[in-house]
């Protein structure tokens, strides 16, 4: 491996990501599995970076996966799309930070689409003035959250309390990095390092301390394909798609897995109590499995909050491994205590500032 | 005669065009960007279809230019190029001013950067090479890996850089073809023990000899032809290439652990070109090489009078069609400089 | 000859991902199904440009347009600038909307994602509303799952969430008036017609199985195109 020659594809990718003032929209996956991520990101843009960030109450699913379920027309979704960039213009913000990446990727597409077929834009204006009275401008900028967190990874290095580094060994942990398919895939002009050699999620792990390993499947989907896991009868395949990786970064001998997509480390979590259930495979140093985590459970992890309130018990595959070896200090016997103590839920004022 | 014709660029078009205007007279000045003339010839070890030494075809054509009091300047490029009246005002890099009763540009051809196809990882995974690369360790003598072992599983992609939209190269470079056809031979000429797979999608042995080239390549050297463009490469742990390609005539998606991998690189107008083709006003078409003025009997007029094209500034060609189409431009300037008169 | 060719090219993904296919294979090599089912994203391609229309019925009524995850790693590769999964997106609208994707087992099962995430969607204002759905239907999700449904409310205060209130937050409930709006949408653009045309085949469909189909999902026909697999779908 030729780190130049990667170096040289990332500084082909700049992308434009504002500085502040962020629409955010949220995520479906996201919001049910991992809770504590909203929670956190919102916190360290408002608490840690001072960033305006709006959320408005009557925003709603862009319906990314009915629409990748093929449930209804693509109008239907450039519509309710549409719908989400009329609040975000009423509410008097430019800047677009959706939570999730298949969100992301939509938006994307459709205003790529919009570019190149004027009239399919000029439709869906008017359908969705007679459905809602609404009018929109489209965004000026549009990032997906973790652009944002990559925008400002030094900013968070620079308050971190832990380093994602081995406390016994001191060397760095090894990390793999997995992109969701929609971040880039589709407009590689639009993800930050491209579609071939993603730097979104390598530029928080190196500034945090961390070393990205590359890997043969690095590339390859988590499986969801939508359909594929929401029907019970066709979850082999996405079962299948996340060994395939597992196999593929075993050799690596991976401390751990980083993601900016929120259904794929549902997947890669879940997948692997289910391998170990059918085979009784189990992956990771020990067989403990190889701890799953978002970006901002990661950055969360490195500022020091606490990994129940990050959520961190949610997770089917234990986090502890990479807890311990960094020396993240938790009380392991709190994992499944739901009591909130009076400074925690002050925290977690729910108002927007 | 006594006229002076400008000749740009000295690789093989170049070369046959200065030697055969000096030989019948003409006064030829002819610049090159390099050190020393030759252009792609320096860097090819043998030829196809017939697997001569590249150095054969070098020699004639140092013979043609040799001794016939051509203007040779090397480490030159051009700076400034305008028409005045009849005759052309040409200003070196080294603020030298020519004046010419016509020109022949023969800027030729770059190789396809093949880092821009991202997903082969040139110049980041170790072993992935272009089939310049390989020439260079054919003219070493020697085909080894980063460690210094020797690859036993080689594969060779073609089209790379060639009718790919996505680097924004629509066309066939035409010669990538018969290129890996050759170095798949001479591989398993070097390396008898190794098996080579090249992957295609179509076969285009158009030229004098190729598909023979191409039959012996299967039937002699037990050489693999798999059809499909390779999707991706990767780097395994123990520094293989796993490239993952569809068999489109069984029509079933296949991986594959590789020691090496060389991509073929395709043809592009040269960078001089796009320079020349900037300061001069000189007409380009949507694949970026010169426009002729007419597809079939035109191939060597630019859209400005006196100003010619000779070789693979125009298309993608081989060694033979390079050298009839230097000849062509040197009918074209006699014709010129007759009416001119 | 052409017909639903041109049904096709009503659908704007379908003009943006057909341009003229090589048969080059570099989308079905890197396609995530086609390791894992026998399936050839490639071979669609070049069906619906034969622009034929027993080969587009064929396909429309075939299990194969159903085994893509549109995950779009094709896109990113095909050197003619073609988009196999937007092809596809267009050809299963295609097949619902003209009902032959009761045809397949695959096909089927949109009415199962039509009672989940489609009516979460409208109902909610979320393509997921996980209360309540459990490991039975989702076994995968393991015993933290169970403790997270058992202790649903409390888990989400924890996390800062706004289960159910008013105001922002996560999993907040979205007021009526934007649900509304939603629904508005759904019917003025084509969504809830697609929705009435997959329940109304989908029942037809189970006439003609003789199996049970009320409303919800605990009814034979559901549970039978949700969990039916029948084996032979991969290599």
């Amino acid at each position: 491996m030729i780190l130049e020659g990667k170096k040289a594809v990332w500084n082909d990718y700049q992308k434009e990501i504002a500085d502040d003032k962020y629409y955010y929209v949220r995520s479906c996956v996201r919001q049910n599995f991992f809770p504590g991520s909203e929670t956190a990101f919102l916190k360290i843009m408002r608490e840690e970076l001072n960033k305006d960030v709006y959320e408005h109450p009557c925003h709603t699913s862009c319906t990314g996966i009915v629409y990748h379920s093929d449930l209804v027309p693509v109008e239907t979704t450039m519509t309710v799309v549409a719908r989400q960039f009329a609040l975000m213009t009423e509410a008097g913000y430019e800047n677009l930070m959706p939570s999730c990446i298949t969100s992301f990727g939509l938006y994307t597409e459709i205003l790529d689409t919009w570019h190149h077929f004027p009239e399919v834009e000029e439709k869906v204006r008017l359908q969705l003035k007679k459905a809602t009275g609404r009018e929109f401008k489209k965004p000026k900028n549009l990032a997906h959250a973790s652009d944002v967190i990559f925008k400002f990874r030094k900013e968070i290095g620079a308050k971190a309390k832990y380093k994602l580094i081995n406390k016994e060994t001191g060397e760095p942990l090894k990390v793999v990095d997995h992109i969701g398919c929609h971040y880039a895939k589709m407009f590689p002009s639009k993800g930050v390092g491209g579609a071939e050699y993603p730097y979104v999620l390598t530029g928080m792990i190196e500034e945090w301390g961390g070393q990205i390993i590359d890997y043969p499947e690095r590339r390859h989907c988590c499986g969801f394909g939508f359909r594929q896991y929401l029907v019970q009868a066709n979850r082999g395949f996405s079962v299948a798609c996340s060994k395939e990786k597992f196999e593929s970064m075993k050799p690596f001998k991976p401390d751990m897995i980083i993601t900016n997509c929120p259904g794929c480390p549902m997947f890669l979590d879940r997948w692997q109590y289910v391998i170990n259930e059918m085979e009784g495979k189990r992956y990771g140093q020990n067989g403990e499995g190889i701890p799953v985590f978002t970006y901002e459970e990661v950055a969360g992890m490195v500022l020091g909050y606490d990994p129940w309130e990050l959520g961190l018990q949610m997770h089917q595959t234990d986090c502890e491994p990479v807890l311990n070896k960094i020396g993240i200090d938790y009380s392991p016997e709190d994992k499944y205590n739901l009591d909130i103590s009076p400074s925690y839920s002050k925290k977690h004022n729910l108002i927007n500032v | 005669m006594g006229k002076h014709v400008v000749v740009i660029g000295g690789g093989v078009a170049g070369l046959e065009v200065a030697g055969q205007l000096s030989k019948i007279g003409f006064e030829v000045s002819l610049i090159e960007k390099d050190s020393r003339t030759g252009g792609h010839l320096n860097k090819w070890y043998r030829l196809f279809p017939d697997r001569r030494r590249s150095s054969e075809v070098k020699e004639y054509l140092n013979g043609i230019t040799a001794n016939n009091g051509i203007n040779l300047m090397t480490d030159t490029s051009i700076e400034k190029f305008n028409r005045h009246k009849d005759h052309f005002i040409i200003i070196t890099s080294g603020g030298r001013e020519l004046i010419a009763d016509a020109v022949i540009v023969a800027t030729g051809f770059d190789l396809f950067k093949s880092a821009r196809k991202e997903e082969y990882g040139y110049g980041i995974y170790d072993n992935v090479i272009t089939s310049a690369d390989l020439e260079e360790m054919f003219r070493r003598g020697e085909i080894s890996l980063t460690n210094n072992t020797i690859p036993e599983k080689i594969g060779i992609i073609h089209c790379v850089g060639s009718r790919d939209e996505k680097v924004g190269n629509f066309y066939c470079s035409k010669l990538c073809c018969v290129t890996a056809v050759k170095q798949a031979i001479e591989i398993r000429e070097f390396l008898p023990e190794s098996k080579v797979f090249c992957f295609y999608m179509d076969m285009r042995m158009g030229g004098a000899l190729y598909e023979e080239l191409y039959r012996e390549a299967q039937e002699k050297w037990g050489v693999s032809f798999i059809r499909g463009k390779v999707s991706e490469a990767s780097e395994t742990i123990d520094n293989k290439l796993l490239i993952k390609v569809e068999d489109t005539l069984a029509g079933r998606p296949l991986k594959m652990k590789l020691d090496l991998l060389v991509l073929m690189a395709g043809m592009e107008m040269s960078e001089g070109g796009k320079k020349i083709a900037g300061i001069g006003g000189l007409r380009t078409g949507e694949n970026r090489f010169f426009a002729a003025t007419d597809n079939h009997y035109g191939s060597n007029k630019s859209n400005i009078a006196g100003v010619f094209y000779a070789g693979t500034c125009t298309a993608p060609m081989n060694i033979t069609e390079t050298i009839s189409h230097a000849r062509a431009a040197v009918v074209e300037v006699i014709d010129y400089l007759k009416d001119n008169n | 000859m052409g017909k639903l060719y041109d049904l096709l090219l009503e659908d704007v993904r379908f003009e943006e991902g057909l341009n003229a296919c090589m048969n080059c294979g570099v989308c079905t090599a890197i396609c995530p199904a086609a390791e894992f089912y026998i399936y050839d994203p490639r071979k669609i391609v070049d069906d619906v440009q034969t622009k034929d229309d027993e080969k587009i019925t064929e396909l429309l009524k075939s299990e194969t347009i159903w085994y893509c995850g549109e995950c779009m790693s094709c896109k990113t590769r095909c050197p003619r600038g073609n988009a196999p999964g937007l092809i596809i997106m267009a050809l299963r609208s295609l097949s619902q909307d003209l009902g032959f994707f009761t045809e397949s087992e695959k096909g089927r099962q949109q009415l199962a994602l039509k009672r989940t995430v489609g009516h979460w969607m409208i109902t909610y204002g979320y393509c997921l509303y996980l209360e309540g759905v459990g490991t039975s239907m989702h076994p995968e999700q393991g015993p933290v799952w169970d403790w997270i449904q058992d202790n649903w409310k409390e888990v989400f205060k924890k996390m800062g969430a706004n289960y159910q209130g008013d105001g922002p937050g996560i999993l907040r409930r979205i007021p009526e008036e934007a649900m509304d709006e939603i629904r508005e949408i759904f019917k003025v653009t084509g969504g809830m017609r697609r929705f009435e045309n997959i329940e109304e085949f989908s029942k037809k469909k189970a006439k003609e199985l003789n199996m049970q189909l009320d409303d919800g999902i605990e009814n034979e026909y559901f549970q039978h195109i949700y969990k039916t697999n029948n084996g032979s779908h991969t290599r």
